[in-house]
């Protein structure tokens, strides 16, 4: 029997949403590292981390993970009514680990002072902050990141970028897709290119 | 014991989001005070005060709530993905049903309260047996969010679920409140064995859909 020594892979995927074939035959291996998933707009690019993380069912084919992982959307995905921190301590509590990184980890993100309040009072861009915040409280060793700029201002893609290259040198396994950002080609290890459901190794 | 854990978590965190922004709540409370007193003044106070008529617009009015509470806790969910910021957790899936039926009825008991004072008061409800009266509004409360939970989910990705819902749930709440409505009628009226056999129906009701529910739920929510 195979295994995956580490990180999460998709095996001869076939992903089919609303009768439309979404991902074609896929076949991923993501290892420790910064893996890039780039593709025009409709290529598949979410429905690629979103099969990752288990969250669409395949039609065809297999996931293997090794680990727990850590799914971003294009949304923060933090529940309204609760603050950013009461958000984050529900993971962390929620994956069994400790919630003493949380307060640091907000306030390197510059969520600080807000904290506290109610997440639908943050600005759109103070959200996406402390969502992002998680890939630090969390310490999750698979981590999928979808389109994570966005909303984004400039210190907050520079303290992404930082954030990024040290989970890369932590020996964990970062899947970030984006159309954009040329800043991170630097950083990657492995690139896919995706295009109309198909993926080719970049 | 981690599975329950991670229940207990999903519970608290929806009693949390729901006292911070209470709209289910004051909408089934609202909801249910409305009706009590409109049922007083349409029927009047002899009709009224029939222990069966009571009763059975009180639990109509909790199917009601229910459902109100239940799409409120699940639109909450939907706004920024938070459902799937769950969902993407391990054992997310199966936490979800438990935690939203275990936070649910703490919320229609706390609507069910309200309701039922209302109905006593302004109603002038004689209560014979009140204790067999708490153990089937109870009992009867922890029967109507599974089912109506499950309906949420199975519709929750159609654009016309808000009118979907009270279709697909009200005719499969029909024996839990049949159940319901006779145990109560039956503790107003000093029926003791008829509320206790009642109540009993309602217990193995809650049952059945909670087991349906854990099955169901994890799957569809895909």
């Amino acid at each position: 029997m195979r295994t995956v020594q580490s990180g999460a892979s998709l095996h001869d995927a076939t992903v089919v949403l609303d009768d439309r074939v979404i991902l074609r035959a896929v076949n991923v291996v993501v290892g420790p590292g910064l893996t890039l998933v780039r593709g025009p707009n409709g290529s598949g690019k979410t429905t690629l981390l979103r099969a990752l993380a288990g969250l669409v069912p395949l039609a065809r084919g297999d996931r293997r993970l090794a680990g727990d992982v850590l799914y971003i959307g294009h949304r923060p995905m933090l529940l309204r009514g609760l603050s950013a921190r009461e958000n984050l301590e529900f993971f962390a509590r929620f994956r069994g680990g400790d919630t003493r990184a949380i307060d640091g980890a907000l306030r390197a993100w510059g969520v600080g002072e807000d904290m506290d309040r109610p997440v639908e009072r943050l600005s759109a861009g103070e959200r996406r902050r402390a969502s992002l915040a998680r890939v630090e409280a969390e310490r999750v060793q698979v981590l999928l990141l979808d389109e994570p700029f966005a909303d984004l201002d400039e210190a907050g893609a520079v303290r992404l970028r930082q954030t990024i290259a040290r989970a890369r040198d932590d020996g964990r396994s970062v899947v970030v897709a984006t159309h954009a950002h040329p800043e991170l080609d630097d950083l990657a290890k492995a690139r896919i290119a995706l295009d109309d459901g198909d993926a080719t190794a970049a | 014991m981690i599975a329950l854990y991670r229940i207990a978590l999903v519970a608290a965190r929806e009693l949390r989001a729901e006292r911070r922004q209470p709209d289910g709540v004051v909408a089934a409370v609202t909801f249910i005070a409305v009706l009590v007193l409109l049922e007083s003044l349409v029927v009047g106070p002899q009709i009224a005060r029939d222990a069966d008529v009571a009763s059975a617009l009180f639990w109509l009015a909790l199917a009601f709530a229910t459902i109100l509470a239940t799409m409120r806790s699940f639109d909450r969910e939907l706004e920024d993905d938070a459902l799937e910021g769950l969902v993407a957790l391990p054992g997310g899936r199966d936490a979800l049903f438990g935690g939203k039926v275990l936070a649910l009825a703490m919320v229609l008991v706390l609507v069910a309260t309200v309701g039922g004072i209302l109905s006593l008061v302004l109603l002038d409800l004689p209560v014979a047996l009140p204790v067999h009266l708490i153990v089937v509004v109870l009992l009867g409360v922890l029967a109507l969010p599974p089912i109506v939970i499950v309906d949420v989910v199975l519709a929750l990705r159609l654009r016309a679920r808000a009118a979907l819902v009270p279709i697909l749930a009200l005719p499969v709440l029909v024996p839990q409140l049949v159940a319901a409505t006779r145990g109560t009628s039956a503790a107003l009226s000093g029926d003791a064995v008829g509320a206790l056999s009642w109540a009993g129906l309602l217990f193995a009701f809650s049952v059945v859909y909670t087991v349906i529910g854990l099955t169901i739920v994890p799957a569809a929510i895909e």
